[in-house]
Order: C-alpha cells, then sequence, then structure tokens
C-alpha cells in the first residue's frame, strides 16, 4: 500500500505493511532490522489493527519509504489493515512513532526543551494533570514512542519516580503472566 | 414443603417464556409439582432466585415500598432475604496463587496459614488456568486444600482458578466446596480457558465462548453439581483488553455467577520505592495492545491511590454500570504469587511442566524485589454473611454485601440507606441493596465507622481523614454497550474525620426523592488525592495517580464500598 500525498513535501511517499506481528515487541523488532538504512526523515509507525484479527500494522513515511515496500509483501488478507495504517500515519490521526528524525537522540535524561528541539516530537503532555514545561527533566530509559495525535506528534509521558517525567510507554511492560 | 419464612418475590428476576418451572416465577410455588417445587426451594437457597438472577435492579417485579415508619428493607441483589444488621462481617481475599501455578511458589497451606494469621476468615485458591494445570494442577491441589481445611477449621478454603478469560483478562473462578469440586473445575478449565483453548484474541467468537463458560458454571449449580460458582474479573483495567460491552455481557450471561470485578489489584508492594527504580503499583505497567478496547484512555492504565481505573474514577467505568441499575461489585484482593520481605524460594530440582507444581519451598534469601504481600496483609475484601459458613460468604458476595480496604484503614463500616429519621438497629438498606420507597419520601444514609483500634501489618494505627458520598441518578439500560462514563455521579457530601478513636457516625439527606439514584461511600487517610478524571466538580479530592517506584502503599489508604440504591415509586 503506498500512499502519494504531494501535500507532506519529503514525506510524500507514505507506505503501508502489514505482516500479521502480534505485538508491538515484535513490530518494532522488525523496523528495527528492516529499516535503520532508509534515511534520516523516516517516520515508522506502529498500528494497532482489530481485524482480520488483532496485530499490530506498519506505516512508513519519507522519500525512501518506498523502498519499504520491497522488503516484504504484505499478505491478501491484511491488506486492507495496511491500508488503514498508511491512510491514519497520512492523516497524521493515529500511529506510534518507533523511528523518527533525531530518535537516536532521545536517550538518557532530556529536557522537555531539548526533547522538542530534537525536531521531530511537536508537543510533550502528561497523565494526571501533572504539569509540563520546558525545563522538566525527561527520563527517556533509551525508549520514546511518540504517538501521532490530531496532526501532531505527541509524547505521552507521566511521572518519574525521581522527579520529572518518564514517557508512559515503559520499554519492558509486565508480560501477562510473570510473577502475577 | 413450605419456606420457613415469607419470601416477598419483589426481586424476582422478570424471566424469559422458556425457562423451566421452577425458575418461572409466575408460577406460585402452590401450582408447581413436587419435584420442580423441590428444585425451586434448593435454587432459592442458593441465592439463586430473586434478584441474583437479575441483570439489574429495575428488573425486579412487584415491590414492597417502605414509607414512613412501617417500612421494610431491600433486599440484596443477591437474593438473601431480610437481614440488615447482625451481619458477621468476614474478610476474605479471592485471588492467591500456591505452587501449582507457573509463577508462583507457595503450599496451599503456607498461603492458608497466613491468611489466617493476619486476620482473614475466608480465602480463595486460584492457580492459573493452563495445559498443565488443566490436566495435572486442578486435581493435584484438591487434596492439599482439603487437608488444609481441616488444620484451620476457622478459615474458609475454596477452590477455584484464575481463568484466562477468552477474548479478555483474567478472572477469578470458584465454587462452593463438594463431590464435584474438581469435576466441575477441571470440565471448565478445558472447556473454557482461554490458554487451554488458544482462546486469547479479541474476537467474537471467543468473547462468545467466554459467555458459554459462565453459562456452564450456572447451569452446573442448577444440575446440583456444586452448590455455588461465582466469577470476579481480575484486574480488569490492567491492560484495556476487558471492554465495557464484555463487562457487561458477563454480568448479562448468568448474574447469579458474574457477580464483579477486583475494584484493587493485587501486587500492591510493586510500586515501592527501590534501588532498582521498583515498578507500577499492581503491576499495572502496560499500554495499549492489539487485543485492547480502543476507546480506553491512557489513564486507565495505571493504578490512582492504587485502585483500578474503572473503580477509582468517579463518573466512570463502574458508576457507569452502577447508573444502570446494573448490580456490579468490587473486591480488593492480594494476587500473592511471590511475597516481598519473604525468605523462601521455589523447592529446588522441580519440573512444573512434568509435575503441574514447583516442589515444596525452602528456605532462601530475602526477597526484595517481589510486588506481592500475603492474603490479608495488605487487602482485604469484607462480606457480610450470616454465618461462618462457604455457603454464606458466597451469598454476601452475590449480594454485593461488600466494602474493600487497604492496609487496615478501618476496623468497621456500616452503611444503610434509611427513610429519614429511621435510627433503628435492624432496619435500613444494607450495601449491596435497593431501598424502595413512595415518591416524595425523605431518605438519607448513615455511615458508621469503627475507627481502627489496632495497628496495622506495618505496625501502625490508620488515621481515617475523610469519608466521600459518592452518588448518581439511575438512568437505566444504555443504548451503547460500550458505555464508560455516567455523567450525573458525583461526590456529593466530604466528612472531614476529627475523632481518632472510636466510632465515627454520619448520615447525609437526600431529601424528598422522586427519581431512582444510588449512592457509594469511599473513605481515605487523605495523604495523597488529586482531583478526579471528571473534573474537580465532579471529585475534588479523589485517588492520586500512582507513580512508578514512588508509591508506597502504607502511605496511601482507601477503602470503597458496594452502592445502594434508592428506587422511588
Amino acid at each position: 500500500m503506498v500512499l502519494r500525498e504531494p501535500d507532506l513535501g519529503a514525506a510524500a511517499v507514505i507506505v503501508g505493511l502489514s505482516l500479521g506481528h502480534r505485538t508491538l515487541r515484535e513490530a518494532d523488532h522488525w523496523l528495527d532490522e528492516q529499516v535503520a538504512m532508509l534515511g534520516p526523515d523516516l517516520v515508522a509507525c506502529t498500528h494497532l489493527v482489530a481485524g482480520p484479527y488483532p496485530h499490530v500494522a506498519l506505516s512508513m513515511a519519507g522519500a525512501a519509504a518506498e523502498r519499504l515496500a520491497e522488503l516484504a509483501v504484505t499478505p491478501p488478507e491484511l491488506r486492507a489493515a495496511a491500508a488503514r495504517a498508511a491512510g491514519e500515519h497520512a492523516a497524521r490521526r493515529s500511529g506510534r512513532a518507533v523511528r523518527y528524525p533525531g530518535a537516536e537522540r532521545m536517550v538518557g535524561t532530556l529536557t522537555v526543551g531539548d526533547l522538542l528541539a530534537a525536531g521531530a516530537i511537536d508537543r510533550v503532555v502528561a497523565l494526571g494533570g501533572t504539569p509540563v514545561s520546558p525545563d522538566t527533566p525527561v527520563h527517556t530509559r533509551d525508549f520514546v514512542r511518540p504517538q501521532w495525535q490530531a496532526g501532531e506528534l505527541v509524547l505521552v509521558t507521566m511521572p518519574h519516580h525521581a522527579g520529572g517525567l518518564a514517557p508512559f510507554e515503559v520499554p519492558d511492560p509486565t508480560p501477562c503472566c510473570a510473577d502475577h | 414443603m413450605g419456606h420457613g419464612h415469607a419470601h416477598h418475590h419483589e426481586h424476582d428476576a422478570a424471566t424469559g417464556t422458556d425457562v423451566p418451572p421452577a425458575l418461572d416465577l409466575s408460577i406460585p410455588d402452590g401450582e408447581l409439582p413436587p419435584a420442580d417445587l423441590n428444585r425451586r426451594g434448593f435454587l432459592r437457597n442458593a441465592g439463586l432466585l430473586g434478584a441474583g438472577a437479575a441483570t439489574t435492579v429495575l428488573a425486579a417485579g412487584t415491590p414492597a415500598v417502605a414509607g414512613g415508619h412501617d417500612h421494610g428493607h431491600g433486599h440484596g441483589p443477591g437474593g438473601d432475604h431480610g437481614r440488615t444488621g447482625g451481619f458477621r462481617w468476614l474478610a476474605g481475599d479471592h485471588h492467591i496463587h500456591t505452587q501449582y501455578s507457573s509463577d508462583a511458589m507457595y503450599r496451599v497451606i503456607d498461603q492458608a496459614r497466613h491468611a489466617r494469621a493476619y486476620g482473614l476468615d475466608w480465602m480463595v485458591v486460584t492457580d492459573h488456568g493452563s495445559a498443565t494445570h488443566a490436566k495435572i494442577g486442578v486435581e493435584k491441589v484438591n487434596p492439599d486444600i482439603v487437608a488444609a481445611r481441616s488444620r484451620l477449621k476457622d478459615l474458609l478454603i475454596y477452590q477455584g482458578l484464575e481463568w484466562n478469560i477468552p477474548a479478555a483478562e483474567h478472572a477469578t473462578v470458584f465454587v462452593h466446596p463438594g463431590r464435584n469440586e474438581v469435576a466441575v473445575l477441571k470440565e471448565f478449565e478445558n472447556s473454557f480457558d482461554g490458554s487451554v483453548r488458544n482462546a486469547g484474541d479479541n474476537t467474537p467468537a471467543n468473547e462468545a465462548l467466554a459467555i458459554a463458560g459462565i453459562k456452564f458454571l450456572g447451569e452446573a449449580v442448577r444440575k446440583r453439581r456444586v452448590e455455588g460458582a461465582l466469577f470476579l474479573a481480575n484486574h480488569p483495567a490492567r491492560r484495556g483488553i476487558d471492554s465495557p460491552h464484555e463487562i457487561r455481557a458477563w454480568r448479562d450471561a448468568d448474574p447469579s455467577v458474574a457477580i464483579g470485578m477486583e475494584g484493587a489489584p493485587g501486587h500492591q508492594a510493586a510500586g515501592l520505592p527501590r534501588a532498582s527504580g521498583g515498578r507500577a503499583r499492581g503491576y499495572y505497567d502496560n499500554n495499549p495492545s492489539a487485543n485492547s478496547f480502543p476507546g480506553y484512555p491512557l489513564e486507565s492504565y495505571r493504578t490512582w491511590g492504587g485502585y483500578d481505573w474503572m473503580t477509582s474514577t468517579v463518573g466512570g467505568l463502574w458508576d457507569s454500570l452502577l447508573a444502570e441499575g446494573r448490580a456490579w461489585w468490587i473486591s480488593a484482593n492480594s494476587d500473592s504469587h511471590v511475597n516481598y520481605l519473604d525468605t523462601s524460594q521455589r523447592g529446588p530440582g522441580s519440573d512444573f511442566n512434568l509435575n503441574g507444581r514447583y516442589n515444596d519451598p525452602v528456605y532462601g534469601p530475602l526477597i526484595t524485589d517481589a510486588g506481592d504481600y500475603w492474603p490479608g496483609q495488605y487487602s482485604r475484601t469484607h462480606v457480610g454473611a450470616s454465618s461462618l459458613s462457604y455457603r454464606a460468604v458466597m451469598d454476601g458476595l452475590r449480594a454485593g454485601r461488600v466494602w474493600v480496604d487497604h492496609g487496615g484503614l478501618i476496623k468497621g463500616l456500616d452503611v444503610r440507606a434509611r427513610v429519614a429519621g429511621d435510627r433503628r438497629a435492624n432496619s435500613g438498606t444494607p450495601l449491596g441493596g435497593v431501598l424502595r420507597v413512595r415518591r416524595g419520601t425523605s431518605v438519607e444514609v448513615t455511615i458508621d465507622v469503627d475507627l481502627a483500634d489496632i495497628p496495622n501489618w506495618s505496625q501502625f494505627v490508620p488515621v481515617l481523614a475523610r469519608v466521600d458520598v459518592i452518588a448518581g441518578r439511575v438512568t437505566g439500560p444504555v443504548a451503547d454497550q460500550d458505555t464508560f462514563t455516567a455523567p450525573d455521579t458525583r461526590v456529593v457530601k466530604s466528612f472531614e474525620v476529627t475523632r481518632k478513636t472510636g466510632r465515627v457516625s454520619f448520615s447525609y439527606s437526600f431529601g424528598r426523592v422522586d427519581q431512582p439514584f444510588y449512592l457509594r461511600i469511599r473513605g481515605t487517610d487523605g495523604k495523597r488525592s488529586q482531583p478526579g478524571l471528571m473534573g474537580p466538580a465532579v471529585d475534588p479530592s479523589g485517588p492520586a495517580l500512582d507513580v512508578a517506584g514512588a508509591a508506597d502503599p502504607w502511605e496511601d489508604l482507601w477503602f470503597y464500598a458496594n452502592p445502594i440504591w434508592v428506587l422511588p415509586q
């Protein structure tokens, strides 16, 4: 699934893919292996899709995105999921960004200002009414996954035990049946 | 052959047309053939007739109306009849793992002795459903439970399992002890467990399998294979995969079985500060997956004051059910697998897959990284029961005569909806009940709290700071089964608690009532709070978002009581 969006300039091409990954971790892993070399402007996202069975579809935007379509072929039954992923990304409505310009700088502890200055993330918000200001530290845990929301790439955070904020999504969520 | 006391069938279900005569309450007892009458008597005694069989409190038939001083009180939707005061409040925990779970390690007797020592009266053994457990554990654990029952005469120990609900989260399922307890659980697990049946995905077929499982349990009771079976959804908001329509559908599938959910998850020690940085309270650290209900906000994936978002949000999911008039109760449990600061470890040389269990635990190094407390150490579910018996506790749970607390925040709680001015000891409608009054009657709620008078299991006497009355209009069944807000529900009154000892009593008047509504009670030590997710006008000082690695559960204590409905007519 390849969408051409002249309005988006460098991100003119948006590719949707669906390989039936069951979890975000599997999808992230595939993206890590496949897209690292595809250029600094690439925005690669995951999308939660219910049909034809619950799985994670992928979308890529950027000058080199089209080459991704050659890396893997979406099976026929997942083409609608792939199209949906591409459409959501094109509209900047939803999608969780795994790769994006400046992602390699999202390590250690950064201030909200630093994080925004890296370019791709438009806004930082916090759960539970926690205040966010440009000098608030963000403990990235080297794992930062902003999401498309209403046209902006937004990083949702929550308070961190050492003060400041940390991304809402943790790198190692508790699996379903591990010690609980 | 008759029943010793008068039954007013005011809470009887509006039954369908294809029900057996014993269940069809439009047929009076006197017109039933003896066999059916006997069966009806059994079902009635098991609490399975009456509003226990009704999806909502609005579905009840001819009401007895309370008014003036000549009034009866409403019965709980659980269908036990007529009692208001004089209950034995029995503390328990329906979510406990043993060495028959692949991620746990204790013997049944280890859990049972600690439960008793920490003050519990009843507990449920809930090892994880799995292919291995269905084949081995569900049978092998039973002699251990039977032995523990005979050793600990004053502790009720139910056998259950932690069901992987098809298409959804985990749930406690348990049965009344008896000849067929293992057979029913085993057949249930083999037929309906999401792991055994590879039915975890959020698909319509798997949702239907979950419904069939709940119906199977109800049938097992009606066929008299077991005397009772109950279902409560565990850690319901943890991964966003218990959608609102599934929760409603479970209740509808069999309201005598599917009675509620954990208001607070276990693993309450998981959020403590640690050198490693710590985890999330309750291990609530997930984010949406492809199986999650897309409508849930990210706030739902975390705990608030130790409670699950469905319960902690005033005007949220739980309230949306109560505002329908849908009886759905909350509990609080340990989910004990491996306990914080214990000094034991899994038995050496274990082969879980082969034996269906770990070898008995042995002495081991101090466990500083675990997230669980022993049963009764921190979380308690208090049930108003007529006696210390397996049947009475199940009846009390089914009736919703239940309140829960953390850290021994209070010693006792007596909440009753009353016709204004009535202070008789044995009148008023208790937790889980329905007060029916004539339109225009003045109604109030009385709240009597016995303050904590002995130290809790962190060796301090908790101090109750505030009690909140939460109320909302009953607006009837929702059109959209995925509704999870109740816009009319809010905190209507907060009482500051100034006394430190003894009993504190409050009352709040709802005035002359002409609209159906419900109320519920919440209290806190007042140490952590923030405006609720629906805004300060709805909940000015609600529970605060728990922060991973900074959530000391002993410094953030809440109790929650189940609702009472008031229906003017």
